[in-house]
């Protein structure tokens, strides 16, 4: 994660300290004020979007994606299939790529969550080189595509061509874009490893 | 100034002479700086690799509602009785319009625009469909809008409430098969029609002497293909957001055409056009799918719309779900009879072809014939047959079928003779009947260069896959992997497909930076890019300082928008021309500030306006247009015209199919691997050569990406994609993503897309169309390839595992 720590800020309820994650600060209160962490109300739920805290009522039948897309207007995530079929809605969830159509938000409570426009504000290399590579054509399917060859990245700084079709091969892309993504995911891979 | 003046500086007749394409090669009177660059930055690519452009689908408005139509659950039914009180009394329904409201009983839609006029519902003949109604209550096939549309708060509520509309149906009788449909004892699906044959608009074609033909051959084969129903299933599912109000209308529209949605919608309503307001955004590629011949029902869609922000009085949006996009397929479902004579060397005498298409015709399949090669002989009958599915349009492209018939044919007659596909291809090359000199003369008469590319082309794929090396008799190559490895060829030059006609103005800003007034609709190919470099280029300033705002008709300037077949060809040439004209404004009004006796004397480049005779007498354009002020405020000190120039154009019509005395001048070749393994019949796609002569390549990585993106569609049609309908029920039954299956990136071995360009197009500089002409091959070139490897024909495409097995003796 590349969060920006001023953006990411938990209030504790009792005395006021400014905690950095979720987690953070229900550790602080159970440790500092000798209780649980504060309660929700029904149908409450926090996540941690592209690193900036979030506190929501949400239904129990709404998907992580129609919260993210339709309430939220994170409009990045988009709805191409509908069941789980084309990794259009792809976010990544703690870590890993998840399908936000087939994913129930009220399940998401404490979760960290990074969308494309998360991976976009921090100026991800993928982007440079989607672009250069053209490795989008009507480009729907695009941030769904950036986004699962970002949680590649995120685990492996070095994958083969192969290893990023194998990574890239949930996404359905109908312009018929592929072969240039490998192009793409493996030179934003070479930037990234320089930079470290 | 009086009115005498005025005219004579512009008049209509003069606008209309310079809209015109005049055939031929046009002089090239600049240097490529911008044009034919690598690495130039897509206009698009930011927006849309951060997820920040916006789709139709995306759009929200303050206090929307969302819409579901009801679609027949039945591939033939009728509603008897319909209840619609409890999805009246759900909270959050706000409307509900049924088909005997008075809003739409009786109402018919209003048909499809294409070409030269309006085709009504019962002659809008891709529909081929007995729909005539807004709201009807007899549904044609599964999935057809009819009976009611519901508005409400959120798309969960409306889908709901569609739920609970409870409908005694009456089923009737259905057939889903074309063959079966002619068959004596089928049920007839138009009530009072005498048989499921449809007579408009059945196509015959007829050129030379068939009889004769046959007579002339040393071998007459016959044989049957069948191409099973696919589509397009673009990535975005489509929507429309409108917003009534009371006198005049706004919409945000998903198609490809948006200026025919604004005619009809203002037909339908009865209102002027100039109160109805169109926006589009970022699309989802459709590849002809929400074109012209969608008029008809995506125009109904608008209609329910604004039917329902009439009634609650607030902005709907309209959403198609997944499987609404299955309830229609690409045109080309056809069961073709072939009849062939030829000669022992190849030369091919005679071509007798009889297609029976399911719901559709446009092209015969016998067109590329005409347009590819000298054979003297050709016939072919073109039979559109009711079924009950859902209407087929065409998407990328018409021209399947025609490619399929072209391939299967030459290859047939290669494999009866034993010999090299690309010497029967060579030995029948040509147009029109007549052999390669007629085109020869024709590039010489009209300026075109006169070079024979099409033996470039070829050249130039068998080295790439080496063809020499690896082609074999079929079925006599066995892999250490234990599969049968196939290779094939075919050719076409069909996609010099420049037609339409559009607008664009081209204005200099007050900073001296350049905009393209015109609205034009993004599906994927990235066409605008291309459009700023030819701006760049002909007016002299850097690529970087060009922009195009194309989000809106209000403009008044529409650019042709993509039907699929001719984009960059067409539109090139109307920013090329507008360009052209601003130029000469902006170095009339430089004359006067460096007091040059005429503007012959400057030239600009990089953005500087110098005297050719002192280059370091310059200005930058900004300085120029200083006081000429496109969109002016008070004030007195713009006291000079805007710099901005119009224009139109019309591209024509393509090909000699139409008659138009226009070979098409473009070739390419086709090269294709398969390994095909004979225990489980798997055809696997291992490499692919596509050659093309692209005239001239504006953005090379975009012809690229037009060429990789057809190969994975086309690959994925000929070996994968097909609708599959219960014969019991006639409901479709692989309406989604997850079992109608197409390509991943793991599906297509590596593709290589060398191309030439030789400036035959008709387009700017000499562009050739490209995005069609690998999505509409490939599928075709998968049945020789697999001939090649098992040496068995498969004529049935796709060409799935049961089909190779069978074809081995193995099921």
């Amino acid at each position: 994660m590349h969060n920006s720590a001023t953006d990411s800020c938990y209030l504790c309820p009792y005395c006021s300290a400014r905690l950095d994650t979720f987690e953070a600060l229900k550790a602080h209160v159970v440790t500092e004020h000798s209780t649980e962490s504060p309660p929700l109300a029904e149908g409450v739920i926090r996540l941690t979007i592209n690193g900036q805290a979030h506190q929501l009522h949400v239904e129990p039948e709404w998907t992580l994606y129609y919260l993210i897309h339709d309430r939220l207007g994170l409009t990045g995530t988009k709805m191409f299939c509908d069941r789980g079929a084309c990794g259009s809605c792809t976010v990544i969830l703690d870590g890993r790529p998840i399908l936000s159509c087939i994913t129930l938000a009220i399940e998401c409570n404490g979760k960290t969550i990074e969308t494309i426009e998360g991976i976009a504000a921090d100026h991800h290399p993928l982007i440079d080189a989607y672009v250069k590579h053209h490795a989008l054509q009507c480009g729907y399917c695009t941030p769904g595509f950036v986004v699962t060859a970002k949680a590649l990245l995120d685990r492996d700084a070095d994958p083969t061509e192969d290893e990023t079709k194998e990574a890239l091969a949930g996404n359905l892309c109908r312009c018929g874009t592929y072969p240039q993504h490998a192009k793409a995911v493996l030179e934003a891979a070479q930037v990234l490893r320089e930079r470290r | 100034m009086n009115m005498k003046t005025l005219q004579e500086l512009e008049t209509y007749q003069k606008l209309q002479e310079e809209g015109q394409y005049h055939i031929g090669a046009e002089p090239l009177n600049i240097a490529f700086k911008e044009i034919g660059k690598r690495g130039q930055r897509r206009l698009d690519g930011y927006e849309k690799a951060t997820g920040k452009a916006l789709y139709t689908r995306d759009l929200q408005m303050p206090g929307m509602l969302s819409a579901r139509v009801l679609r027949s659950p039945y591939a033939h039914a009728k509603i008897k009785r319909m209840d619609t009180r409890s999805a009246e009394m759900l909270p959050g329904v706000r409307a509900i319009i049924r088909y005997d409201d008075p809003e739409v009983q009786g109402r018919e839609l209003n048909g499809s625009y294409f070409a030269q006029g309006w085709l009504r519902p019962k002659l809008a003949g891709w529909a081929l469909k007995p729909v005539h109604l807004v709201l009807a209550d007899e549904g044609w096939y599964e999935g057809q809008p009819m009976g009611a549309v519901i508005a409400a708060d959120n798309e969960a509520i409306a889908q709901q409430a569609l739920r609970l509309i409870r409908i005694e149906w009456e089923e009737l009788p259905f057939v889903l098969d074309q063959e079966d449909a002619l068959k004596p004892d089928a049920p007839v699906l138009r009530p009072g029609a005498a048989s499921n044959e449809i007579h408009y608009p059945r196509k015959h074609f007829e050129f030379g002497d068939v009889e004769k033909g046959f007579q002339e051959a040393d071998q007459v084969i016959e044989f049957k293909a069948r191409r099973r129903a696919h589509l397009w299933a673009g990535a975005e599912m489509p929507s429309v957001l409108v917003r009534w109000l009371d006198d005049r209308l706004e919409m945000w529209v998903h198609e490809q055409q948006p200026y025919h949605a604004k005619q009809l919608i203002a037909e339908w309503l009865n209102i002027p056009m100039g109160r109805v307001t169109v926006n589009t955004v970022y699309q989802g590629c459709s590849f002809g799918g929400r074109g012209n011949p969608a008029n008809n029902s995506e125009n109904g869609m608008n209609i329910l719309a604004t039917l329902l922000s009439k009634k609650t009085g607030r902005p709907v949006k309209l959403l198609y779900d997944r499987r609404d996009t299955f309830f229609g397929e690409s045109g080309d479902i056809t069961v073709s009879y072939f009849k062939v004579g030829f000669k022992k060397d190849g030369i091919i005498t005679a071509v007798q072809i009889k297609n029976l298409f399911a719901v559709y015709v446009t092209a015969t399949g016998m067109d590329h014939f005409v347009e590819n090669t000298r054979i003297a002989n050709l016939a072919c009958e073109a039979i559109p047959v009711d079924v009950s599915i859902g209407p087929a349009w065409w998407a990328r492209c018409e021209h399947l079928t025609s490619c399929l018939c072209l391939t299967l044919v030459f290859d047939h007659v290669a494999a009866e003779l034993g010999m090299d596909p690309i010497e029967v291809a060579l030995r029948n090359d040509g147009c029109h009947g007549h052999d390669t000199s007629y085109l020869e003369q024709y590039k010489h008469e009209h300026g075109f260069p006169d070079r024979d590319s099409l033996k470039e082309c070829i050249e130039l794929g068998k080295q790439a896959i080496g063809w020499d090396e690896k082609w074999h008799l079929p079925g006599t190559c066995k892999l250490p992997n234990g599969k049968l490895h196939g290779i094939a060829f075919t050719w076409d030059h069909n996609w010099d497909d420049t037609r339409g006609t559009g607008s664009a103005a081209v204005m200099i800003e007050n900073d001296g930076s350049v905009t393209i007034i015109g609205h034009h609709v993004d599906i994927g190919p990235n066409p605008w890019t291309p459009l700023c470099q030819i701006v760049a280029d002909e007016i002299g300033v850097p690529f970087e300082s060009v922009n195009i705002k194309p989000w809106t008709l209000d403009s008044g300037f529409a650019l042709m928008s993509p039907d699929g077949s001719a984009n960059l060809v067409a539109n090139g040439n109307i920013v090329r021309k507008a360009a052209q004209k601003v130029r000469k404004m902006l170095l009339e009004l430089a004359a006067e500030k460096f007091l040059v006796d005429s503007p012959e004397a400057l030239d600009i480049k990089d953005g500087m306006i110098f005297v050719k005779a002192d280059p370091a007498n310059s200005k930058p354009v900004r300085e120029v247009v200083a006081k000429a002020m496109p969109m002016h405020c008070s004030g007195a000190f713009w006291t000079q015209p805007p710099v901005l120039a119009w224009t139109w154009h019309n591209q024509g019509i393509w090909g000699q199919a139409n008659e138009t005395g226009r070979p098409r001048l473009c070739r390419q070749a086709h090269f294709m691997e398969v390994e095909v393994d004979p225990e489980t019949g798997q055809v696997e796609v291992t490499r692919v050569v596509n050659v093309n002569d692209v005239g001239k390549a504006i953005s090379p990585e975009s012809v690229e990406g037009q060429m990789y993106g057809g190969t994975v569609m086309g690959a994925s049609r000929g070996i994968i994609e097909e609708m599959i309908w219960d014969p019991r029920t006639g409901v479709l039954l692989n309406g989604n993503l997850l079992d109608y299956k197409y390509a991943t990136i793991l599906d297509c071995g590596p593709i290589e897309t060398p191309f030439i360009e030789t400036g035959l197009g008709h387009g700017p500089y000499g562009a050739c169309g490209i995005g069609e002409a690998t999505p509409t091959i490939i599928p075709a070139l998968l049945g020789p390839a697999v001939y090649n490897a098992i040496g068995k024909w498969v004529d049935d495409f796709p060409i799935t595992p049961d089909k190779v097995l069978q074809a081995l003796g193995k099921i």
